[in-house]
């Protein structure tokens, strides 16, 4: 049985949102990292780094969220999440390195103020200048949606999945998006998958929880 | 139809001469140079709106972002050597490339900015001391897996290798002390005295001569 471990409120939601997807059976261990429970020495074993998520999976275990979307993806999503032709899987490969090194430093650098200062203490300046960064970003999509409905081709694909579990930093710390339309609605498509809802349902009253502990 | 790598390869291209070179595939090499405006030309665009070296062309693929173009040349041209054969192993290679953008090169590629693009008089100590603190971390869990086994997804040297390799050479590069890393020391060494990486530096020095 595959073993996904990662609380509802760390980026394990990005391989829960994948495994849904694919329809996989799978276990979920949250180890809440506010209780050290990712420092035992069990879980550590299988990520020295003590970092979540982690994905087991027979032999197979291995770390990084995207990482573990693209496993998830060719090992059980050929056709679907994983296209069959070599252009469409060579796009999924390359959004989701660019989701992971060129947007998420800027979004979750966005995020990160949001969620673990007050609103005085918000540096905005920094916020301003990782908004002005995105742009570009942003433009960059635009071009790929104006070419074909999502961003490897005409279906939803992994390379969706894993772009906008990175998008949705800059969703919930009030990005405007109005100067991408097109980003906008397909963010709006995808996210609102049923596998995605799902998940965001069960994240949902953890997520406030948290909050309010984070935002007093 | 012939693979053809665009960028020069004093940026990250090299790595992706690295793995082209692993492979054993044939390649053009079109040394498209960002410093001449090259990058931003409409036939570089089409193939990268972003305007960023390297790309890659394949017949009908067309991609940029550096590890992604690598773990692409691995799964076609590299079955049984960069890119294993058991599924454990493809799962590592996956999890390190990951690894190596988000962990391994901001640090990195963040003293190197300041080794290539500053003189001695205003490089910035804060932030290379900064970014060597940084460093730590991701070079511990190197050094934790690299003690029980030689390479990163197992035996053999595969792209996990190679893609967490071309961000700790930054390290190296950039006079960094790996010496209380000694597998992690090691690893790299061997992983750069590799045929394929010096044929990837020879392309280094003759562009740059």
């Amino acid at each position: 049985m595959i073993k996904i471990y990662g609380s509802l409120v760390s980026r394990a939601t990005r391989n829960l949102w994948a495994l849904e997807e694919l329809d996989l059976d799978y276990e979920h261990v949250s180890l809440d990292w506010a209780k050290q429970k990712n420092r035992s020495p069990e879980y550590l074993k299988i990520n020295p780094a003590g970092k979540v998520p982690t994905l087991t999976d027979g032999n197979a275990t291995l770390s990084e969220s995207l990482g573990i979307n693209l496993y998830l993806a060719q090992k059980y999503g050929q056709g679907g999440l994983w296209p069959d032709d070599d252009a469409g899987r060579a796009r999924c490969v390359q959004w989701s390195f660019w989701a992971g090194a060129e947007l998420e430093p800027l979004a979750y650098g966005r995020i990160r103020e949001f969620l673990f200062k007050k609103e005085a203490g918000r540096d905005q300046a920094l916020i301003t200048d990782m908004a002005e960064r995105t742009g570009p970003l942003l433009n960059l999509m635009t071009l790929s949606l104006a070419e074909h409905t999502y961003l490897a081709g005409e279906t939803f694909t992994l390379a969706d999945l894993n772009v906008a579990c990175v998008v949705e930093y800059l969703e919930r710390s009030n990005f405007d998006f109005s100067n991408w339309p097109k980003v906008e609605s397909w963010y709006t498509n995808t996210y609102g998958r049923a596998a995605n809802q799902k998940i965001q349902d069960q994240r949902a009253p953890i997520a406030a929880e948290m909050m309010k502990r984070l935002q007093g | 139809m012939m693979i053809t790598l665009l960028g020069k390869a004093i940026s990250r291209s090299a790595r992706c001469l690295w793995a082209l070179e692993e492979a054993g595939v044939d390649y053009e090499h079109n040394p498209v140079d960002y410093t001449k405006g090259e990058a931003k030309t409409s036939d570089f665009m089409a193939i990268n709106p972003g305007a960023k070296i390297p790309a890659l062309i394949d017949g009908d693929v067309a991609m940029f972002e550096s590890l992604a173009i690598n773990l692409y040349v691995a799964q076609n041209y590299g079955k049984g050597g960069l890119w294993p054969d058991d599924a454990a192993g493809q799962a590592q290679c996956l999890q390190w490339t990951l690894f190596s953008a988000t962990e391994a090169e901001p640090p990195g590629a963040a003293r190197l900015v300041q080794f290539i693009f500053r003189t001695d008089e205003t490089r910035s100590q804060e932030v290379l001391d900064d970014a060597a603190e940084r460093s730590k971390a991701p070079l511990a869990t190197l050094e934790t897996v690299l003690q029980s086994q030689p390479y990163l997804a197992g035996d053999s040297f595969t792209v996990a290798d190679l893609n967490v390799a071309c961000s700790v050479e930054y390290l190296v590069r950039t006079d960094f002390d790996l010496s209380p890393w000694p597998q992690v020391q090691d690893w790299i060494e061997r992983c750069m005295a590799r045929p394929a990486f010096q044929a990837m530096t020879a392309i280094k020095e003759k562009e740059a001569a």
